[in-house]
């Protein structure tokens, strides 16, 4: 129907599409966090200053500890991605396969 | 059968994609749990709570290593001794 071809533009909104539920799941997943972490009185119904400033340190916290395990984890995976393919060299050299 | 293959291929693919994201957002859920207290007085992470993190993080994929190899173990065992 389309005269784009469709194979293109799928892929970018399939990626888009999962760049923004990540997003998402992060979202939920900080504000229970800090919300559980910040929040332990009710006897008011109004968020204190207290619990505000907590809870956007909270969050500035978790983006941080989100940026290092990142960079941690992505080390980890070059390393494991690198003996792959040493492996794969490895073997590549007696069996071709 | 090529088409079939390689629709194959990326259903797995993608289901590796999916995986991944799925051990990512649990390594990121436990490390902080494990190595962030939950007292707020500052948004710089400390220099403990950092080393905390890097350790963390090296444990948890060293873990899941060494778990998915015994996993793969008995179940080959297993499939051994199906088969006799």
């Amino acid at each position: 129907m389309s005269v784009l071809p469709p194979i293109t533009s799928d892929a970018i909104d399939a990626d888009q599409i999962r760049t923004f539920k990540e997003f998402l799941i992060n979202y939920n997943k900080v504000s229970e966090l800090c919300f559980t972490d910040c929040v332990n009185d009710f006897t008011s119904r109004n968020v204190k200053g207290k619990e505000e400033k907590c809870a956007y340190t909270c969050m500035e916290k978790f983006l941080k500890t989100n940026q290092r395990i990142s960079q941690r984890f992505s080390e980890f995976q070059m390393l494991a991605n690198e003996n792959a393919m040493a492996a794969a060299q490895k073997m590549g050299g007696k069996v071709p396969s | 059968m090529a088409q079939l293959d390689a629709q194959k291929l990326q259903l797995i693919q993608e289901l590796e994609i999916e995986m991944m994201a799925d051990l990512y957002n649990r390594l990121t859920t436990t490390c902080y749990k494990k190595c962030i207290p939950p007292a707020y007085s500052e948004s710089e992470l400390a220099k403990g709570e950092a080393v905390c993190l890097d350790r963390c993080v090296a444990k948890f994929l060293d873990i899941h290593d060494r778990i998915g190899k015994k996993l793969g173990q008995m179940t080959t065992q297993d499939e051994a001794m199906m088969k006799k």
